[in-house]
């Protein structure tokens, strides 16, 4: 009986002990900052634009499938809209390319079977004759919204943007 | 209750009080712990800064308040609340300030005061003493990877400011990294 008891101690510990190794206060508060899906959007390719990706699809879940880059674009710094069909331009730190195309609500994303980068890398982002080049290279995070959020402050130049012709 | 003769309480108490007024007194009021540190004037530490800036200091590297090391600049963290990331007036932005130098150098200096001291007092002759130092050449875990190879220009715009004469000619071949591939030629 004791011994019964003892095993059942042990078992309810490493229990315990596992669901506190596991749990990760940090990313949980960060993906319920994101607050819930919008009214009528399901989760998806169009889901949670602005946001930053890989919060969820980082690898840490809850989101599926993972990426390695993903973000937004918009028309504008501030106040835009989202800009459909614009390519996304990659190339990272050993000289590997990718292009990635922005949807209907401006997401584009990528997933590490397909493109891993090397970090650092740079971005180039492209709308028929327009391009604008990201001033700086990204240092380690596959995240655009992890920086670049609305609106401009100390921390942050702003959504990624291309400007379409008037 | 017994009570202690005169004198012994007397003795007690000024006892008490001489050390409690001891305890106080002897730290002043301007007290710092002194270090020596490299030279941080804009002269010499500002091409090292903007280097700095230009290879470690995006938003999501060191430019941002949560890393140990802070590196302020136009490409990433603005020393002013009312600044934004981007260098170009243009583009609604302005470049980095002498401030934001400073403030990346006291970031810097500040980091490992006492080991700082130690790689300037010894003319720079063991930069790697610094953890900023072994990281950025892959000698400890970095996030950001291996950055910078013994000898070659970043390397020595840090190593050379270290050892008080900071090499501006290797600080300004260093701004131009990270180097990217070229693209391949058509033919």
């Amino acid at each position: 009986m004791r011994l019964r008891a003892s095993i059942a101690f042990a078992v309810a510990f490493a229990v315990a002990l596992g669901s506190v190794s596991c749990a990760d206060p940090t990313h949980d508060n960060a993906v319920d900052a994101l607050g819930g899906e919008a009214p009528g959007v399901r989760p998806g390719p169009t889901h949670r634009p602005g946001q930053p990706c890989l919060t969820c699809h980082g690898g840490s879940g809850p989101g599926s499938p993972d990426f390695s880059v993903a973000g937004t674009v918009y028309s504008a710094r501030r106040q835009g809209v989202a800009v459909s069909g614009a390519a996304i331009q990659i190339e990272d730190a050993v000289g590997t390319r990718a292009t990635l195309f922005s949807n209907q609500v401006g997401n584009f994303y990528t997933t590490p079977d397909t493109f891993t980068p090397v970090y650092p890398f740079q971005v180039t982002v492209v709308l028929g004759n327009l391009k604008e080049q990201m001033q700086t290279h990204v240092g380690r995070s596959g995240s655009c919204a992890d920086c670049h959020t609305d609106p401009p402050n100390q921390t942050s130049p702003g959504v990624v943007f291309i400007s379409p012709p008037q | 209750m017994t009570r202690l003769p005169f004198p012994m309480a007397f003795a007690a108490l000024s006892a008490l009080s001489a050390l409690l007024s001891a305890a106080c007194a002897d730290v002043p009021a301007d007290g710092r712990i002194g270090i020596t540190a490299p030279n941080g004037s804009e002269a010499a530490f500002g091409p090292v800064a903007a280097y700095l800036g230009e290879r470690c200091g995006t938003l999501d590297c060191h430019g941002q308040r949560a890393r140990n090391l802070q590196i302020y600049s136009c490409e990433g963290l603005r020393l002013s609340q009312v600044d934004v990331p981007i260098c170009s007036r243009n583009q609604g932005g302005k470049p980095t300030t002498p401030e934001e130098h400073q403030a990346t150098y006291r970031s810097l200096v500040g980091l490992e005061p006492t080991v700082m001291s130690a790689v300037v007092v010894d003319h720079g002759e063991h930069p790697e003493w610094l953890t900023f130092v072994r990281k950025a050449r892959g000698l400890e875990s970095h996030k950001g990877g291996v950055l910078i190879t013994p000898g070659d220009d970043q390397d020595v715009c840090i190593t050379s400011w270290l050892a008080g004469q900071t090499n501006l000619t290797a600080c300004a071949a260093a701004f131009g990294y990270p180097k990217f591939p070229a693209p391949p030629t058509t033919q």
